[in-house]
Protein backbone atom coordinates (compact mmCIF):
# COMPACT_ATOMS: atom_id res chain seq x y z
CA UNK A 1 0.00 0.00 0.00
CA UNK A 2 2.94 2.33 0.69
CA UNK A 3 4.29 1.61 -2.79
CA UNK A 4 0.93 2.36 -4.34
CA UNK A 5 0.63 5.64 -2.44
CA UNK A 6 4.04 6.85 -3.56
CA UNK A 7 3.33 5.85 -7.17
CA UNK A 8 -0.09 7.49 -7.09
CA UNK A 9 1.34 10.77 -5.81
CA UNK A 10 4.05 10.74 -8.49
CA UNK A 11 1.54 9.98 -11.24
CA UNK A 12 -0.99 12.60 -10.20
CA UNK A 13 1.69 15.28 -9.85
CA UNK A 14 3.05 14.34 -13.27
CA UNK A 15 -0.41 14.42 -14.81
CA UNK A 16 -1.09 17.85 -13.31
CA UNK A 17 2.23 18.96 -14.78
CA UNK A 18 1.08 17.80 -18.23
CA UNK A 19 -2.05 19.89 -17.94
CA UNK A 20 -0.75 22.97 -16.15
CA UNK A 21 2.87 23.57 -17.20
CA UNK A 22 3.29 26.41 -19.66
CA UNK A 23 6.26 25.15 -21.63
CA UNK A 24 5.24 22.29 -23.98
CA UNK A 25 8.58 20.51 -23.55
CA UNK A 26 8.20 20.60 -19.78
CA UNK A 27 4.72 19.16 -20.10
CA UNK A 28 6.00 16.37 -22.35
CA UNK A 29 8.78 15.49 -19.91
CA UNK A 30 6.23 15.50 -17.11
CA UNK A 31 4.22 12.97 -19.11
CA UNK A 32 7.35 10.84 -19.47
CA UNK A 33 7.64 10.78 -15.67
CA UNK A 34 4.00 9.77 -15.36
CA UNK A 35 4.46 6.96 -17.89
CA UNK A 36 7.52 5.61 -16.09
CA UNK A 37 5.63 5.60 -12.79
CA UNK A 38 2.81 3.80 -14.59
CA UNK A 39 5.29 1.15 -15.73
CA UNK A 40 6.29 0.58 -12.10
CA UNK A 41 2.60 0.34 -11.24
CA UNK A 42 2.25 -2.40 -13.85
CA UNK A 43 5.00 -4.29 -12.04
CA UNK A 44 3.04 -4.07 -8.79
CA UNK A 45 0.04 -5.45 -10.71
CA UNK A 46 2.11 -8.44 -11.88
CA UNK A 47 2.25 -7.35 -15.51
CA UNK A 48 5.98 -7.46 -16.05
CA UNK A 49 5.98 -7.77 -19.83
CA UNK A 50 3.58 -4.85 -20.10
CA UNK A 51 5.85 -2.78 -17.85
CA UNK A 52 8.78 -3.41 -20.18
CA UNK A 53 6.66 -2.59 -23.24
CA UNK A 54 5.40 0.56 -21.54
CA UNK A 55 8.94 1.82 -21.01
CA UNK A 56 10.15 0.84 -24.49
CA UNK A 57 7.18 1.86 -26.61
CA UNK A 58 5.55 4.69 -24.67
CA UNK A 59 8.29 6.39 -22.69
CA UNK A 60 10.80 5.54 -25.38
CA UNK A 61 9.39 5.66 -28.89
CA UNK A 62 6.17 7.63 -28.63
CA UNK A 63 7.42 10.35 -26.31
CA UNK A 64 10.60 10.80 -28.35
CA UNK A 65 8.36 11.27 -31.38
CA UNK A 66 6.39 13.89 -29.43
CA UNK A 67 9.57 15.70 -28.42
CA UNK A 68 10.82 15.66 -32.01
CA UNK A 69 7.62 17.28 -33.23
CA UNK A 70 7.63 19.80 -30.37
CA UNK A 71 11.14 20.90 -31.26
CA UNK A 72 10.31 20.86 -34.98
CA UNK A 73 7.20 23.01 -34.67
CA UNK A 74 8.53 25.35 -31.95
CA UNK A 75 5.10 25.58 -30.32
CA UNK A 76 4.61 28.89 -28.59
CA UNK A 77 3.36 29.42 -25.09
CA UNK A 78 -0.34 30.22 -25.41
CA UNK A 79 -2.40 30.51 -22.29
CA UNK A 80 -6.13 30.48 -21.81
CA UNK A 81 -8.05 33.23 -23.53
CA UNK A 82 -10.27 34.34 -20.65
CA UNK A 83 -9.05 34.33 -17.07
CA UNK A 84 -11.52 32.93 -14.55
CA UNK A 85 -9.13 31.73 -11.85
CA UNK A 86 -11.60 30.89 -9.12
CA UNK A 87 -13.97 29.04 -11.41
CA UNK A 88 -11.13 27.14 -13.07
CA UNK A 89 -9.72 25.78 -9.85
CA UNK A 90 -13.13 24.88 -8.53
CA UNK A 91 -13.80 22.98 -11.76
CA UNK A 92 -10.47 21.14 -11.54
CA UNK A 93 -11.06 20.10 -7.93
CA UNK A 94 -14.60 18.97 -8.67
CA UNK A 95 -13.48 16.89 -11.64
CA UNK A 96 -10.72 15.10 -9.75
CA UNK A 97 -12.73 14.44 -6.59
CA UNK A 98 -15.75 13.23 -8.55
CA UNK A 99 -13.64 10.95 -10.71
CA UNK A 100 -12.06 9.35 -7.65
CA UNK A 101 -15.47 8.96 -6.03
CA UNK A 102 -16.89 7.31 -9.14
CA UNK A 103 -13.92 4.98 -9.32
CA UNK A 104 -14.38 3.84 -5.75
CA UNK A 105 -18.18 3.68 -5.62
CA UNK A 106 -18.60 1.92 -8.96
CA UNK A 107 -16.48 -0.97 -7.78
CA UNK A 108 -17.23 -0.99 -4.05
CA UNK A 109 -19.81 -3.74 -3.79
CA UNK A 110 -18.20 -5.80 -1.06
CA UNK A 111 -16.98 -8.65 -3.23
CA UNK A 112 -14.00 -10.39 -1.67
CA UNK A 113 -10.55 -9.61 -2.89
CA UNK A 114 -9.01 -12.53 -4.79
CA UNK A 115 -6.40 -14.67 -3.16
CA UNK A 116 -2.95 -13.24 -4.03
CA UNK A 117 -1.44 -16.70 -4.40
CA UNK A 118 -4.10 -17.72 -6.93
CA UNK A 119 -3.65 -14.45 -8.80
CA UNK A 120 0.11 -14.95 -9.04
CA UNK A 121 -0.38 -18.50 -10.23
CA UNK A 122 -2.87 -17.54 -12.93
CA UNK A 123 -1.05 -14.44 -14.20
CA UNK A 124 2.34 -16.21 -14.44
CA UNK A 125 3.93 -12.86 -13.61
CA UNK A 126 2.51 -11.37 -16.79
CA UNK A 127 5.16 -13.15 -18.84
CA UNK A 128 5.59 -12.79 -22.56
CA UNK A 129 4.68 -16.44 -23.03
CA UNK A 130 1.31 -16.10 -21.33
CA UNK A 131 0.52 -12.90 -23.22
CA UNK A 132 1.54 -14.56 -26.47
CA UNK A 133 -0.83 -17.45 -25.77
CA UNK A 134 -3.72 -15.03 -25.36
CA UNK A 135 -2.64 -12.89 -28.31
CA UNK A 136 -2.47 -15.80 -30.77
CA UNK A 137 -5.42 -17.61 -29.26
CA UNK A 138 -8.40 -15.70 -28.04
CA UNK A 139 -7.42 -12.33 -29.55
CA UNK A 140 -6.18 -13.54 -32.91
CA UNK A 141 -8.68 -11.41 -34.86
CA UNK A 142 -7.65 -8.28 -32.96
CA UNK A 143 -4.02 -9.12 -33.67
CA UNK A 144 -4.71 -9.27 -37.41
CA UNK A 145 -6.70 -6.06 -37.34
CA UNK A 146 -3.89 -4.27 -35.50
CA UNK A 147 -1.52 -5.39 -38.22
CA UNK A 148 -3.76 -3.81 -40.86
CA UNK A 149 -4.06 -0.68 -38.72
CA UNK A 150 -0.31 -0.30 -38.35
CA UNK A 151 0.18 -0.69 -42.10
CA UNK A 152 -2.50 1.95 -42.68
CA UNK A 153 -0.80 4.23 -40.18
CA UNK A 154 2.59 3.93 -41.86
CA UNK A 155 1.13 4.57 -45.31
CA UNK A 156 -0.90 7.51 -43.98
CA UNK A 157 2.07 9.12 -42.27
CA UNK A 158 4.19 8.80 -45.39
CA UNK A 159 1.40 10.18 -47.58
CA UNK A 160 0.91 13.16 -45.25
CA UNK A 161 4.58 14.05 -45.38
CA UNK A 162 5.12 13.37 -49.07
CA UNK A 163 2.75 16.11 -50.17
CA UNK A 164 5.59 18.64 -50.33
CA UNK A 165 8.59 16.59 -51.23
CA UNK A 166 10.85 19.65 -51.68
CA UNK A 167 10.37 20.77 -48.07
CA UNK A 168 13.35 20.17 -45.82
CA UNK A 169 11.11 19.11 -42.97
CA UNK A 170 10.04 15.98 -44.81
CA UNK A 171 12.84 13.71 -43.68
CA UNK A 172 12.22 13.18 -39.94
CA UNK A 173 8.60 12.15 -40.30
CA UNK A 174 9.54 9.28 -42.61
CA UNK A 175 10.55 7.39 -39.49
CA UNK A 176 7.25 8.29 -37.84
CA UNK A 177 5.93 4.78 -38.08
CA UNK A 178 5.84 2.84 -34.85
CA UNK A 179 8.22 0.21 -36.12
CA UNK A 180 11.08 1.94 -37.94
CA UNK A 181 12.89 -1.07 -39.28
CA UNK A 182 15.95 -0.73 -41.43
CA UNK A 183 17.30 2.24 -39.48
CA UNK A 184 20.86 0.99 -39.51
CA UNK A 185 23.23 3.96 -39.59
CA UNK A 186 24.98 4.29 -42.88
CA UNK A 187 28.57 5.54 -43.12
CA UNK A 188 28.74 9.29 -43.49
CA UNK A 189 25.97 10.06 -41.00
CA UNK A 190 23.15 9.78 -43.56
CA UNK A 191 20.95 7.48 -41.47
CA UNK A 192 18.07 9.94 -40.96
CA UNK A 193 18.06 11.06 -44.58
CA UNK A 194 18.26 7.54 -45.89
CA UNK A 195 15.31 6.52 -43.74
CA UNK A 196 13.23 9.44 -45.00
CA UNK A 197 13.97 8.92 -48.67
CA UNK A 198 13.34 5.20 -48.31
CA UNK A 199 9.90 5.93 -46.94
CA UNK A 200 9.04 8.46 -49.64
CA UNK A 201 10.03 6.29 -52.56
CA UNK B 1 0.25 -5.49 1.43
CA UNK B 2 -1.19 -5.27 -2.07
CA UNK B 3 -3.37 -2.26 -2.77
CA UNK B 4 -7.01 -3.18 -3.51
CA UNK B 5 -8.41 -2.97 -7.02
CA UNK B 6 -10.64 -0.05 -5.98
CA UNK B 7 -7.57 2.08 -5.29
CA UNK B 8 -6.16 1.43 -8.75
CA UNK B 9 -9.49 2.18 -10.40
CA UNK B 10 -9.81 5.42 -8.42
CA UNK B 11 -6.30 6.45 -9.47
CA UNK B 12 -7.23 5.64 -13.06
CA UNK B 13 -10.33 7.84 -12.77
CA UNK B 14 -8.29 10.73 -11.38
CA UNK B 15 -5.75 10.47 -14.20
CA UNK B 16 -8.52 10.30 -16.79
CA UNK B 17 -10.19 13.40 -15.33
CA UNK B 18 -6.91 15.32 -15.37
CA UNK B 19 -6.38 14.32 -19.00
CA UNK B 20 -9.91 15.42 -19.89
CA UNK B 21 -9.19 18.74 -18.18
CA UNK B 22 -6.14 19.13 -20.39
CA UNK B 23 -8.15 18.37 -23.54
CA UNK B 24 -10.71 21.01 -22.58
CA UNK B 25 -8.37 23.77 -21.40
CA UNK B 26 -5.28 23.52 -23.60
CA UNK B 27 -5.28 25.58 -26.78
CA UNK B 28 -2.33 24.12 -28.65
CA UNK B 29 -3.29 20.97 -30.56
CA UNK B 30 -0.10 19.20 -29.49
CA UNK B 31 -0.91 19.73 -25.84
CA UNK B 32 -4.40 18.39 -26.45
CA UNK B 33 -2.75 15.35 -27.99
CA UNK B 34 -0.51 14.87 -24.94
CA UNK B 35 -3.57 14.98 -22.70
CA UNK B 36 -5.24 12.33 -24.85
CA UNK B 37 -2.20 10.11 -24.29
CA UNK B 38 -2.69 10.61 -20.57
CA UNK B 39 -6.33 9.49 -20.84
CA UNK B 40 -5.33 6.40 -22.84
CA UNK B 41 -2.85 5.41 -20.14
CA UNK B 42 -5.45 5.92 -17.43
CA UNK B 43 -7.72 3.49 -19.25
CA UNK B 44 -4.85 1.02 -19.57
CA UNK B 45 -4.24 1.20 -15.84
CA UNK B 46 -7.88 0.34 -15.16
CA UNK B 47 -7.73 -2.63 -17.55
CA UNK B 48 -4.58 -4.01 -15.92
CA UNK B 49 -6.07 -3.58 -12.44
CA UNK B 50 -9.24 -5.43 -13.46
CA UNK B 51 -7.14 -8.12 -15.12
CA UNK B 52 -5.35 -8.77 -11.84
CA UNK B 53 -8.67 -8.84 -10.01
CA UNK B 54 -10.31 -11.34 -12.35
CA UNK B 55 -7.22 -13.51 -12.55
CA UNK B 56 -8.19 -14.70 -9.09
CA UNK B 57 -11.31 -16.32 -10.52
CA UNK B 58 -10.40 -17.27 -14.08
CA UNK B 59 -6.97 -18.28 -15.31
CA UNK B 60 -7.49 -16.99 -18.84
CA UNK B 61 -9.15 -13.67 -17.95
CA UNK B 62 -6.08 -12.09 -16.39
CA UNK B 63 -3.73 -12.73 -19.27
CA UNK B 64 -6.38 -11.80 -21.83
CA UNK B 65 -6.86 -8.46 -20.08
CA UNK B 66 -3.14 -7.75 -20.20
CA UNK B 67 -3.10 -8.66 -23.88
CA UNK B 68 -5.90 -6.17 -24.54
CA UNK B 69 -3.64 -3.48 -23.05
CA UNK B 70 -0.92 -4.64 -25.43
CA UNK B 71 -3.28 -4.11 -28.39
CA UNK B 72 -4.29 -0.69 -27.05
CA UNK B 73 -0.60 0.23 -27.01
CA UNK B 74 -0.25 -0.72 -30.67
CA UNK B 75 -3.31 1.32 -31.60
CA UNK B 76 -1.95 4.30 -29.65
CA UNK B 77 1.35 4.06 -31.51
CA UNK B 78 -0.42 4.14 -34.88
CA UNK B 79 -2.60 7.02 -33.70
CA UNK B 80 0.42 9.06 -32.61
CA UNK B 81 2.19 8.54 -35.92
CA UNK B 82 -0.77 9.68 -38.02
CA UNK B 83 -1.86 12.42 -35.61
CA UNK B 84 1.55 14.03 -35.41
CA UNK B 85 1.78 13.84 -39.21
CA UNK B 86 -1.50 15.72 -39.45
CA UNK B 87 -0.28 18.30 -36.93
CA UNK B 88 2.94 18.86 -38.87
CA UNK B 89 0.91 19.32 -42.07
CA UNK B 90 -1.40 21.81 -40.33
CA UNK B 91 1.56 23.69 -38.90
CA UNK B 92 3.21 23.97 -42.31
CA UNK B 93 0.00 25.33 -43.74
CA UNK B 94 -0.72 28.01 -41.15
CA UNK B 95 2.25 28.24 -38.71
CA UNK B 96 -0.02 27.58 -35.73
CA UNK B 97 -1.77 24.67 -34.10
CA UNK B 98 -4.25 26.70 -32.07
CA UNK B 99 -7.36 24.54 -31.98
CA UNK B 100 -9.65 27.58 -31.68
CA UNK B 101 -8.74 28.73 -35.17
CA UNK B 102 -9.01 25.32 -36.85
CA UNK B 103 -12.57 25.51 -38.12
CA UNK B 104 -12.28 24.73 -41.84
CA UNK B 105 -14.02 21.37 -41.66
CA UNK B 106 -16.92 22.66 -39.63
CA UNK B 107 -20.27 22.14 -41.34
Amino acid sequence: MVTFTVLAVVMVVGALGVVLLKQPVHAALSLVGTLLALAVTYVTLEAHFLAAIQVIVYAGAIMVLFLFVLMLLNVKDIGPRRALPGVRWAAYATAVVLAAAVGVVAFWDGRPAPDPAVVSLHLQGGSAGGIGDALFGELLLAFHLVGVLLLTGVVGAVALVQRRAESTHGAPKGGGGPAPEGSTPLPGGRSAGALGSGGAR
Amino acid sequence: MNAPTEAYVALSGVLFAIGAMGVLTRRSAIMVFLSIELMLNAANLAIVAYARHWAGFDALAGLTGQTVVFIVLAVAAAEVAVGLGILVAIFRDRSSTDVDTLAEVRL
